[in-house]
């Protein structure tokens, strides 16, 4: 009894270990900070209620809330995965992790569960400025989904931070990530509908999984295209395993 | 065996995204809800409306269908079948609620009309003449189609010689000390009061020093006994707390405003569940100033702005007087509404439209979303604006949907049980089965009426001849923003050549100055026969013009619509330097409403400084 309660005490607290320090290490870099909790808010003041506000009646509020919400975790998972792996592989930090008593996984799950923290940040930062400024009425359990859809959304974003972040090295990887992330968040429809775009980027935004995420957040406010929600679904949870797995094989094989 | 997975992955991913592209929907715009006008309604009292929520009173029923026939609902399901030849509305994404009804109001002029552009269908007047009862009463019971909302009234109120309700200069009997009240009830009933209304207020609510008469204890118990005995449903304004617990104690069926004077005691919630009695909050005279559902709030929303008559922006801009004085009344009439709607009194939507902050129709959207401001789900809300206020005040076959009941019907755009200002977003109204139109009786609209038909050729103007006319029409006429108080100016003369060959076009020149945010300057083109008159072109569907200039930007502009407060619909096109000819959609002017075409710019725009624009053979096909 004593013994398998120790070892299970002693085998959480490096996982746990490896989260706060992560989260302190995000907390002291302000150039990820920054940006990835103030640019969704910032944006969806300008566009969502102040230049959207009154000429749809709340119409453009609910729909950027929905997405705006998608494009903020997008950059945290992206960011603060994607970004600082490929850094720390290029300084050997990988490596050197690799040579101490700390699990495996312990370190990419800490990422993980940051890229999900900071998004329930994101989340609620902009459900209070949609709530209060935008007069976004939603019922609870709409809110509710949002919040967790955001949340678990980080996953496919993770998994492709990931990848990018082993493919990579650490200086051009800041460039690459942003090279992704912007035009993939404007090509699925998060910064305006896709209607505005010409027809053929319409038709391709089903290969971005940005495009699905937002599709299954618009549901919840009931401004989606009317695709299956299963699809959606589908095509984030292949994302998800596809480049981790892509990404587990360069790990392990190069460090 | 790790190649082996890897390859997998890429595999599996190809494969799902082949699936998702093949599988999406076409990225065609979720059906606005504002920019789009209306669609048009069908013919006659007899259409079908297929898909879509209905809200039938007392609950939600999603993707169903509805048949009127003759003016009167004939299925409402999830199973019913749409027989052949009839008119079918697409409500998808829509719902359909039954014709609200504002259990307070005074209704006298345009006010029934005002309301039923805004989907009310039934306003119950609680101070108002008695000599037409008889006839509010036969067209209330009528199936014609009718441009007003339906009534049902309490004639002249019950109060003391000059007490409140006395000073809006008609005289009317009054209750004085010693009057039989049998007998003065009895006169009531016998003028065709369908409801009586008594009035206790002293002012000492909303004045600090005028105090007036107004009708004792005894007679508020007097009066709801002969009313009772006339079996007609008694309601009762107060201001004060003590009023109310007077007057339900007394046996009144309901209140006819909430009371401000202090919070809700556990005695007048009490008093209110034992006798079942209603109130009638009245929030949107209460609470001016104070954000989303006030007058001021209702006037910029763009779902009704459009529909409300120039006396009503007005109006919805005021507030009571006392309401500056006690800053605390607003919020303390949401509390006291959130007191008793918790402790389970029947709420019922009413706005006391006719007051400073309101307009008849508007109002009531505003006092649905108060009412959820003040603790009510979306769904109570629509029932205290349909089937509760009909059972309540007696109101036959209305605030239902159902066989039988008259198709008093409002289709809006989106989910109101949900959202609760989506009942604003309204795409149609139908009153005993006949489709309503929106247009608002601004002195403009209604002395035009239907705007002549363009004339069929598509050619508006090549300026061969030397007359500068446009044909037909009020001809090319400057139009900058020196008319809102900005700097910029043009001319415009005729040059030779024109494009393609032909003898002349239009040169428009002149200078785009700083310092306005939205600044323009170019020409007008006019087709009404007075000056921005409107035009019917909703035949055509395309601009075609050519154009010459300097390399800037440019906008057509064209203005329409109702009003002539309308936002213009604009596109940009290139002046470059060669004649290229321009093709617009007049689909990408959003907003724009082509049956009621009053203008057609051609205009610089920012950034400032000297343009030279150059158009020939302007035409809309």
């Amino acid at each position: 009894m004593e013994t398998i309660m120790i070892f299970s005490q002693r085998s959480l607290r490096p996982y746990w270990l490896e989260a706060k320090y992560e989260f302190l290490r995000l907390l002291r870099t302000p150039s990820y900070v920054l940006p990835t909790l103030l640019f969704p808010a910032l944006f969806y003041v300008l566009f969502g209620v102040i230049l959207g506000g009154s000429r749809s009646g709340g119409e453009m509020a609910r729909y950027l809330l929905a997405t705006y919400g998608v494009f903020g975790i997008m950059g945290s998972a992206l960011f603060g995965f994607g970004l600082t792996i490929a850094i720390e592989r290029e300084r050997g930090y990988l490596t050197f992790k690799r040579a101490l008593p700390v699990p495996p996984g312990a370190l990419l799950l800490a990422k993980m569960v940051m890229a999900m923290l900071f998004a329930a940040i994101i989340s609620i930062m902009l459900a209070v400025i949609a709530s209060t400024l935008a007069g976004v009425r939603l019922a609870p359990t709409q809110w509710l989904l949002l919040f967790v859809i955001n949340i678990v959304g980080t996953l496919p974003f993770c998994a492709l931070g990931l990848w990018i972040g082993t493919r990579v090295g650490g200086q051009a990887a800041p460039a690459v990530v942003n090279a992704i992330y912007l035009p993939m968040a404007f090509l699925s429809g998060l910064w305006m509908p896709l209607s505005i775009l010409p027809a053929i980027f319409g038709k391709l935004a089903a290969v971005w999984p940005s495009y699905h995420l937002g599709q299954i957040a618009l549901k919840v406010v009931g401004r989606d295209l009317g695709g299956s929600v299963w699809l959606h679904l589908l095509v984030l949870v292949v994302v998800t395993v596809a480049f981790f797995v892509m990404a587990r094989r360069r790990l392990i094989a190069v460090g | 065996m790790k190649f082996r997975i890897e390859w997998i992955a890429v595999a599996a991913l190809v494969a799902v995204l082949t699936v998702a592209v093949v599988n999406q929907p076409p990225s065609a715009q979720p059906r606005p809800s504002a920019a789009q006008p209306a669609q048009s309604l069908p013919e006659g009292n007899t259409f079908a409306v297929r898909d879509v929520r209905i809200f039938d009173g007392e609950r939600m029923i999603e993707n169903a269908n509805l048949l009127v026939r003759d003016g009167l609902v004939e299925a409402v399901g999830p199973a019913v079948a749409i027989p052949a030849g009839i008119e079918v509305i697409d409500g998808i994404g829509r719902t359909i609620l039954p014709g609200l009804i504002d259990a307070h109001t005074h209704s006298w002029g345009e006010a029934r009309r005002d309301a039923l552009r805004f989907g009310v269908t039934v306003e119950v007047d609680l101070h108002g003449d008695s000599n037409r009862l008889a006839q509010i009463r036969r067209e209330r019971e009528s199936m014609r189609a009718t441009d007003e909302a339906d009534l049902w009234a309490a004639g002249f109120a019950v109060t003391t010689a000059g007490g409140h309700g006395t000073q809006y200069g008609f005289a009317f009997p009054t209750l004085a000390g010693d009057t039989d009240v049998d007998e003065f009830v009895s006169a009531r009933v016998g003028e065709g009061v369908d409801l009586v209304k008594l009035i206790v207020e002293d002012l000492s609510v909303h004045s600090a020093t005028t105090r007036w008469p107004t009708l004792s204890p005894g007679q508020v118990q007097a009066v709801i006994v002969a009313a009772k005995r006339h079996q007609r449903t008694t309601v009762v304004h107060v201001s004060r707390e003590q009023d109310a617990l007077m007057a339900l104690r007394a046996g009144a069926d309901g209140l006819a405003h909430v009371f401000l004077d202090r919070e809700a005691s556990d005695e007048v919630i009490q008093a209110a569940r034992e006798h079942d009695a209603f109130v009638v909050p009245t929030l949107s005279v209460f609470v001016a100033g104070s954000g989303p559902g006030d007058g001021a709030s209702l006037g910029t929303d763009v779902r009704l702005r459009d529909h409300l008559g120039s006396a009503q922006t007005q109006s919805l801009k005021a507030a009571f007087p006392s309401l500056s004085a006690h800053p605390e009344y607003p919020q303390r009439a949401l509390d006291n509404v959130r007191r008793l709607h918790a402790a389970g009194v029947a709420i019922l939507a009413g706005t006391d439209a006719g007051n400073p902050g309101t307009a008849h129709g508007a109002s009531l959207h505003g006092e649905l979303e108060l009412l959820v401001r003040a603790g009510m789900s979306p769904l109570e809300a629509l029932r205290a604006a349909t089937s509760l206020p009909a059972q309540r005040l007696g109101l036959d076959g209305r605030g239902r949907i159902a066989p039988g009941l008259r198709a008093d019907l409002v289709l809006v755009e989106g989910d109101p049980g949900t959202d609760i200002t989506a009942t604003r977003a309204i795409q149609g109204i139908w009153k005993n089965g006949h489709g309503v139109s929106r247009a608002p009786l601004s002195a403009e609209a209604s002395a035009a009426g239907p705007a002549p038909v363009a004339p069929a050729q598509s050619l508006i103007a090549d300026f061969e001849s030397v007359a500068l006319d446009g044909t037909p029409g009020s001809g090319w006429q400057v139009t900058s923003d020196r008319m809102m108080g900005g700097a910029s100016s043009a001319t415009f003369r005729r040059v030779e050549p024109g494009a393609l060959d032909s003898a002349g076009a239009l040169e428009i020149t002149g200078e785009i100055a700083a310092g306005f945010a939205f600044p323009w300057a170019g020409v007008m083109y006019m087709p009404g026969s007075a000056p921005m008159q409107p035009v019917d072109f909703s035949s055509r569907s395309e601009l075609v013009f050519h154009a010459r200039g300097d390399g800037r930007e440019y906008n057509v502009m064209l203005m329409s619509g109702a009003t002539l407060q309308g936002m213009p619909a604009m596109h940009a096109f290139v002046a470059g330097a060669d004649w290229a000819e321009v093709r617009l959609p007049l689909a990408l002017f959003s907003g724009a409403d082509l049956a009621r075409l009053r203008g057609l710019g051609f205009t610089a725009g920012a950034p400032a400084g000297t343009f030279n624009l150059r158009i020939d053979r302007v035409e809309l096909r």
